[in-house]
């Protein structure tokens, strides 16, 4: 595979950014892609949705006062707004000129997960990922104080129940367990005494504030020092602990290059993680200058997004309908904003069962065929949330070299699309596009799409 | 005409008893009961099979003086008959002919014959009007409109690629690569070849695995009789065991199809087609006694067929891309006739064979008697050819 495709795709969610890695270069590339401004406008679903406590405590109101039918209405609304969001995010995903920022975003989504499911106010889960957004090329410390302290957290991690006299380990256990140091890196009686610094932790108007009635002031141990700490505090300790770098590093490993990260690499990025404070952006750019330059594709097999979002610009559809692709995200197991569990999804082999595997396929045939990546269910007509019709006839269009004779349009497709391809890969696809294919004969798309469906359903073609 | 879920009988007679009179309800148990589902399987001989040394007009003067150095003599051929005779590596074929159970079908092919491969097996496999370009091949069309829902051991196709001709607006059909792996599905799963990547072999399993339909094939496979027929080690003899195996194991697919390469003869024809032609004749007759024993025969119409013919008069030693040839159809109760008039060789088309019957109008007659099935439906306008069934 061209490598520079290799990174486009790795870097974001499509072939799209290959030609500007390969003229500018990677390290430009990364530059240009930390620069990226940021969208902070409340997007127009959002408006109407309950923002301040006060307009919350005014809706709770209302709904305990409202029948049954008109509580269901209300809550109808809100996960319509949920899926609305969805869209929203896909749509950035694909329409930024770099992507990384939206990719980077993702993987802190799925680091310090706060699922709608749960958090059931969608202001919050967009200030939560407008967090990780600002911060997705921040500081790993700030960040995590940051957002241990937005109001989706202590919502999805129950810190609402951490009181003093009554405490809820939750938060405190997540935030040594999944989000910093990783098991064995801690004691279970950290677990409690940080229960006690982080008790009063509540909801607050723009993020999470201590209620002082709530409140533990007394002085307790945390990884080995002693005092009354708070969260900040408490966060800072964390991250003197000689471990602290390498789960993230692990994490970022395998969320851009390897499902299975060596050991040594993990140490050899994490130190420097260290050395640089934490300040992600010279990590990144240290992981992907030095990794571009390796033989290490196809150690990872694609993520949801990055086979569907590679699919649809690949045959180039126009507008894709963002709303069907967050149900195939779902029926992939990769439903945004809402996570199975704290952990996040578990990524590598994990994304592929045989019914996933299937599915693909079945959605590579469907696009090739100018069908949308979903079926619309029999409601979705009418719904009207939908901007298009579900089941419309998309035009497909696959940009291929007119002037190539067979070989070199299999060549170029496989470039693009395969990691690695084998003697056997080759035959086959000579026997779709045989010696005497004449690209210049009308109709010739039809056999290139052909060759090309059969490609990516390839299992080559999972993997980056 | 009424559409109807033909696979409505697949593995239990639940659904099919409706359909069954009750006197034949009893007999679910027994072997060889003729359910009369027909189904069709196609050979397709890849690369431009050289008709006229397939099925030879031994007794045209013109045959031997445009084919100096690769005719076949007169003394070798087999069951001649009317002026024409088979190639001498297809005994099995002359035997079958000679049991009434194979028609001839001369001078196939369409109007306006493409020479490209590539092309010309676009053309049959999507069976245009005006050779518009259709994205769909004729028995993907045929299986979208016969089947409800999705059905997707509808058609059957053993080959290493997806092929045209049932490519649907469904996935109606599916390809499998090495009937192998359906074994057993364990041991497929834990059979796969190890390359050096982890994640890739991760991703091979998985494909191997999933092949949509493999439950009903294994059910197939585990409900077949064993065959006393012994099969060449050829790759085409092991397709056509596979599909006689699911054909006996119920799976009731409307469709097979397989292909076999090689036939592109532009250099060292003799010894090249005798090869492919004894290839092919093995695997087709073990097939045949297969299908006859079991007494399958009468619901299986077996159809060999390449995308060209070859030139008549000879480069040298090999033959360039032509345009008509014989079709062969075998079983399916055909009336085992040589349909149609020998090749003329006098009158040419660019030093080519005039096609004389259109493919489609064998393609209309397999739908119509073997499937039940309006051509017209698939856009197939032209008349089902007499005198096959």
């Amino acid at each position: 595979m061209d490598k520079s495709t290799l990174w486009s795709l790795r870097l974001g969610y499509s072939a799209k950014q290959a030609k500007t890695i390969e003229k500018t270069g990677l390290k430009k590339f990364l530059e240009q892609s930390f620069d990226t401004k940021l969208d902070s406008k409340i997007p127009v679903f959002l408006e109407d949705s309950p923002k301040s406590s006060q307009e919350l405590k005014e809706i709770r109101k209302t709904l305990n006062a409202a029948d049954p039918e008109a509580k269901k209405e209300m809550l109808k609304k809100e996960i319509q707004i949920s899926v609305e969001m969805k869209s929203w995010w896909i749509d950035k995903m694909i329409n930024e000129e770099f992507p990384l920022r939206e990719k980077m975003t993702c993987f802190w989504h799925n680091h310090y997960v706060s699922t709608f499911q749960k958090v059931k106010v969608n202001y919050w889960i967009f200030q939560h990922n407008q967090i990780l957004r600002e911060n997705a090329f921040g500081n790993y410390k700030t960040l995590t104080k940051k957002i241990i302290q937005s109001n989706a957290m202590i919502r999805y991690l129950d810190n609402l129940e951490n009181r003093k006299d009554k405490l809820n380990e939750n938060l405190s256990r997540e935030l040594l367990e999944l989000f910093t140091l990783g098991i064995g890196n801690y004691s279970e009686e950290d677990i409690k005494n940080g229960a006690k610094g982080l008790a009063g932790l509540g909801i607050g108007e723009e993020n999470a504030i201590y209620r002082k009635f709530f409140e533990e002031n007394e002085p307790f141990v945390y990884l080995g020092k002693k005092g009354n700490f708070k969260v900040d505090e408490m966060i800072d300790i964390i991250f003197e602990q000689p471990n602290i770098p390498y789960l993230i590093t692990r994490k970022i490993l395998k969320w851009f290059i390897y499902d299975n990260p060596k050991e040594e690499l993990v140490r050899y990025y994490g130190d420097y993680f260290k050395k640089m404070n934490f300040e992600i952006k010279p990590l990144l750019t240290k992981i992907f200058t030095e990794e571009f330059s390796k033989n290490n594709a196809g150690s990872k097999i694609k993520n949801p997004l990055e086979y569907s979002l590679q699919l649809l610009d690949e045959l180039n559809v126009t507008n894709p309908n963002a709303k069907l692709i967050s149900f195939f995200l779902k029926e992939q197991g990769m439903d945004l904003f809402n996570q199975p569990n704290v952990k996040g999804w578990d990524g590598g082999n994990s994304w592929l069962t045989s019914q996933v595997f299937l599915q693909r396929n079945n959605a590579a045939d469907l696009l090739c065929n100018g069908k949308n990546i979903a079926r619309g269910q029999k409601d979705m007509n009418e719904n009207s949330m939908m901007k298009q019709n579900p089941n419309q006839q998309l035009n497909v269009k696959l940009n291929w070299n007119k002037e190539g004779n067979s070989k070199e349009i299999i060549a170029q497709l496989s470039e693009r699309l395969l990691f690695q391809k084998e003697a056997g890969n080759q035959q086959d696809f000579e026997q779709l596009l045989k010696y005497d294919f004449d690209s210049k004969t009308e109709g010739s798309e039809n056999a290139v799409i052909r060759l090309f469906n059969f490609m990516v359903k390839t299992p080559e073609f999972q993997l980056i | 005409m009424n559409r109807r879920n033909f696979l409505a009988l697949t593995g239990t007679f639940t659904g099919g008893s409706l359909l069954l009179p009750n006197f034949l309800y009893s007999f679910g148990s027994q072997n060889n009961l003729v359910l009369g589902e027909q189904c069709v399987v196609f050979v397709q001989l890849n690369g431009g099979n050289d008709g006229l040394n397939t099925f030879i007009p031994f007794e045209d003067v013109l045959y031997y003086n445009l084919r100096p150095k690769i005719s076949i003599s007169k003394t070798e051929v087999l069951n001649s008959s009317k002026g024409m005779a088979f190639h001498p590596a297809l005994k099995g074929f002359a035997a079958i002919q000679q049991s009434g159970d194979l028609s001839v079908i001369q001078n196939v092919g369409y109007p306006n014959p493409v020479r490209s491969h590539f092309r010309s097996q676009e053309i049959w496999q999507t069976a245009p009007t005006h050779q518009e370009y259709l994205s769909d091949g004729w028995l993907g069309r045929y299986l979208d409109l016969q089947c409800k829902e999705h059905q997707p051991t509808a058609g059957i196709n053993l080959d290493s690629i997806d092929n045209l001709a049932l490519k649907g607006e469904e996935p109606n059909s599916i390809t499998v690569k090495d009937p192998d792996r359906f074994k057993t599905k364990i041991k497929a799963e834990n059979d796969g070849q190890l390359s050096k990547n982890p994640q890739l072999d991760f991703v091979r399993k998985i494909a191997n695995s999933v092949v949509e339909g493999s439950d009903d094939i294994q059910k197939a496979l585990a409900k077949t009789a064993a065959s006393d027929v012994v099969y060449p080690k050829t790759g085409l003899a092991k397709n056509l065991e596979w599909i006689s195996k699911l054909i006996k194991g119920n799976l009731n697919s409307k469709v097979y199809y397989t292909s076999l390469g090689g036939f592109d003869t532009h250099d060292n024809q003799l010894a090249i087609h005798k090869n492919k032609l004894t290839e092919l004749n093995d695997a087709v007759y073990s097939f045949y006694e297969d299908l006859k024993k079991s007494q399958q025969l009468q619901n299986v119409t077996i159809v060999v067929f390449s995308e060209f013919g070859r030139r008549v008069k000879d480069n040298g030693h090999g033959t360039d891309h032509g345009t008509a040839a014989p079709m062969f159809v075998i079983g399916g109760n055909n009336r085992g006739k040589i349909i149609g008039n020998n090749p003329n060789l006098s009158d040419l088309d660019n030093g080519d064979l005039k096609h004389q019957i259109d493919f489609r109008s064998v393609y209309a007659s397999l739908l119509q008697n073997k499937l039940n099935f309006d051509s017209s439906k698939i856009g197939i306008q032209n008349k089902a050819l007499e005198g096959l069934f």
